[in-house]
């Protein structure tokens, strides 16, 4: 693939800034799907405009993540693709939620030039709106370049997929020397863009490749290290698990904030579920107890089975939860395991269909029991 | 078969063509399997969703098999191919989380194979009972 690269001058938002206002004066772009600060100063929405006077004034990186882009772009696209060319800022987790979608038919990616980054990851968004928002906002926007932000999200600090390389136009800013940027069209649309721009310098990217892989190793290294001997322990086994989800309260809120989770009706919010006074009361007998809400374990558990395949680990439903259930890291631990099966990479390649829908015929047969026919004799019912 | 009393609930699910067929190959040669094993129909294997599994497991089940038609043979050409990805996710999740995917099996059981069907069932149970109860089933804070 032709690599079309350009150094640039700054970091932060300002450089997404004027990367948006340039690609729409260029004609490049007529809309952008972008992130402000809404207008108290208490948090960030993705706001959708043509107008460059917002875009100037926007926060295309906030230092917290409320809505999932993947699902913004899933609400816009759904029933067909933009009708004018969109230029989208995700991070790496939103994009790789999006390509997931594109697979299940919720996202239509024609029309977007999609532009992504190296993430330096986000704060809890309880953490933002209780605490110094200042403090945070500025912080972001020195962290571009380096790794070492503290006080983000767990599951931001053992991310091994932080880099805009599935995007149109990657902003890379690891390796870059003198506090500039990379600008790298991944796609033919993404070069068309940069050109139009007026960039046409091809740069060596030795650098920014080995800085990239070298935060890869180590963030891979810590990822292992925290499931395998800090949380792991604190959630495997019946009585942890089971205590770990004590404070659960079925609110749901998990699967609703979550990007994958698309279903129009999720089968834990179902009829399935809504049995008759008497079913409840035969489980009570059994169990000695019945908890209410009922079903929590069920409901985790059903939802690992369903979607963790195509979790992107992107932490949403960790900060949705109004009890502090460490969801994201459970799923993030349990996904990094199912995906490992199918050796399967949530919204890496869009050709491969997700691994439901996808069989090989020889497979898995490390699952299947095998047999060897027993010679004992069995009792007849004669 | 088993010390202290211990009579595991086992669900052995089966799919309507191949797996209930093994169900009554093993009738007509007069088979019989252990009075705790509780056949349980789905029309594929491909259409039996992990929540009645987790389901079964976690209200009272002490294991749970799964037999449908060998790979190739499934009566609409791929659901047991998908049962068998669902399951490989199944049995990963319960291990990840130290629920212990082992009280989950899959096994291939033809119309034909009555004999096979008896003896799995056999077999599962006494994997059960070696296993013990399932500490979910009586845990009132699921």
């Amino acid at each position: 693939m032709n690599v079309f690269v350009t150094k640039g001058e700054g970091r932060g938002n300002l450089v997404f800034r004027a990367l948006l206002k340039g690609l729409m004066e260029k004609d490049v772009v007529k809309v952008a799907l972008v992130c402000a600060e809404d207008p108290t100063g208490n948090s960030f929405v993705h706001v959708l405009t043509g107008d460059t006077s917002v875009v100037e004034s926007s926060w295309p990186v906030p230092p917290v993540m409320p809505v999932q882009g993947a699902r913004v772009v899933s609400k816009i696209t759904r029933k067909g693709p933009v009708e004018l060319p969109t230029a989208v800022v995700l991070r790496p987790c939103e994009l790789r939620a999006m390509r997931e979608l594109v697979k299940l038919n919720q996202v239509k990616l024609d029309g977007l030039l999609t532009i992504s980054f190296d993430c330096p990851g986000v704060y809890p968004l309880q953490q933002y709106l209780s605490g110094d928002r200042s403090f945070m906002k500025a912080s972001i926007d020195e962290a571009f370049g380096h790794f070492d932000l503290s006080g983000t999200r767990p599951l931001c600090q053992i991310c091994h997929r932080f880099t805009g390389e599935l995007a149109d136009v990657e902003v890379g800013f690891l390796g870059a020397p003198d506090e500039g940027h990379y600008l790298i069209g991944h796609t033919r649309r993404g070069e068309e863009a940069l050109k139009a721009l007026g960039y046409q310098e091809e740069v060596d990217l030795e650098r920014r490749v080995d800085a990239v892989q070298e935060v890869i190793k180590q963030r891979i290294e810590a990822r292992e290290g925290y499931f395998k001997g800090e949380f792991g322990p604190k959630v495997v086994g019946v009585e942890a698990l089971l205590t770990t989800l004590h404070v659960c309260i079925n609110c749901h809120n998990c699967m609703r904030v979550c990007p994958i989770c698309f279903c129009r009706e999720c089968f834990f919010d179902s009829d399935a579920l809504k049995v008759l006074p008497g079913n409840y009361l035969v489980r009570a007998e059994r169990k000695g107890a019945l908890r209410f809400l009922p079903d929590t374990l069920l409901f985790h558990l059903g939802r690992m089975n369903h979607m963790s395949t195509s979790c992107v680990s992107c932490g949403t439903c960790e900060d949705a939860c109004p009890n502090d259930v460490p969801v994201s890291r459970l799923f993030a631990m349990v996904a990094d395991k199912t995906q490992a099966i199918f050796d399967y990479e949530p919204g890496q390649d869009l050709d491969r269909p997700i691994p439901f829908i996808d069989y090989q015929d020889e497979e898995l047969h490390d699952y299947e029991e095998p047999y060897i026919e027993s010679t004992t004799h069995r009792p007849s019912s004669s | 078969m088993g010390g202290n009393g211990f009579i595991p609930k086992i669900l052995y699910a089966l799919c309507a063509w191949c797996g209930t067929g093994g169900s009554e190959t093993a009738a007509a040669l007069w088979l019989k399997y252990p009075e705790n094993v509780r056949p349980f129909r789905v029309v594929c294997t491909g259409a039996l969703d992990p929540a009645y599994v987790l389901r079964a497991l976690i209200e009272g089940a002490d294991g749970m098999v799964v037999s449908g038609c060998h790979p190739g043979d499934c009566h609409y050409n791929l659901g047991n191919f998908r049962a068998r990805r669902r399951l490989a996710v199944m049995k990963e999740v319960l291990n990840t989380l130290g629920l212990d995917g082992d009280r989950l099996w899959l096994r291939w059981v033809a119309h034909g194979e009555g004999k096979r069907l008896v003896d799995t069932a056999f077999e599962f149970d006494a994997h059960i009972r070696g296993k013990g109860p399932n500490p979910l089933v009586k845990r009132w804070d699921t």
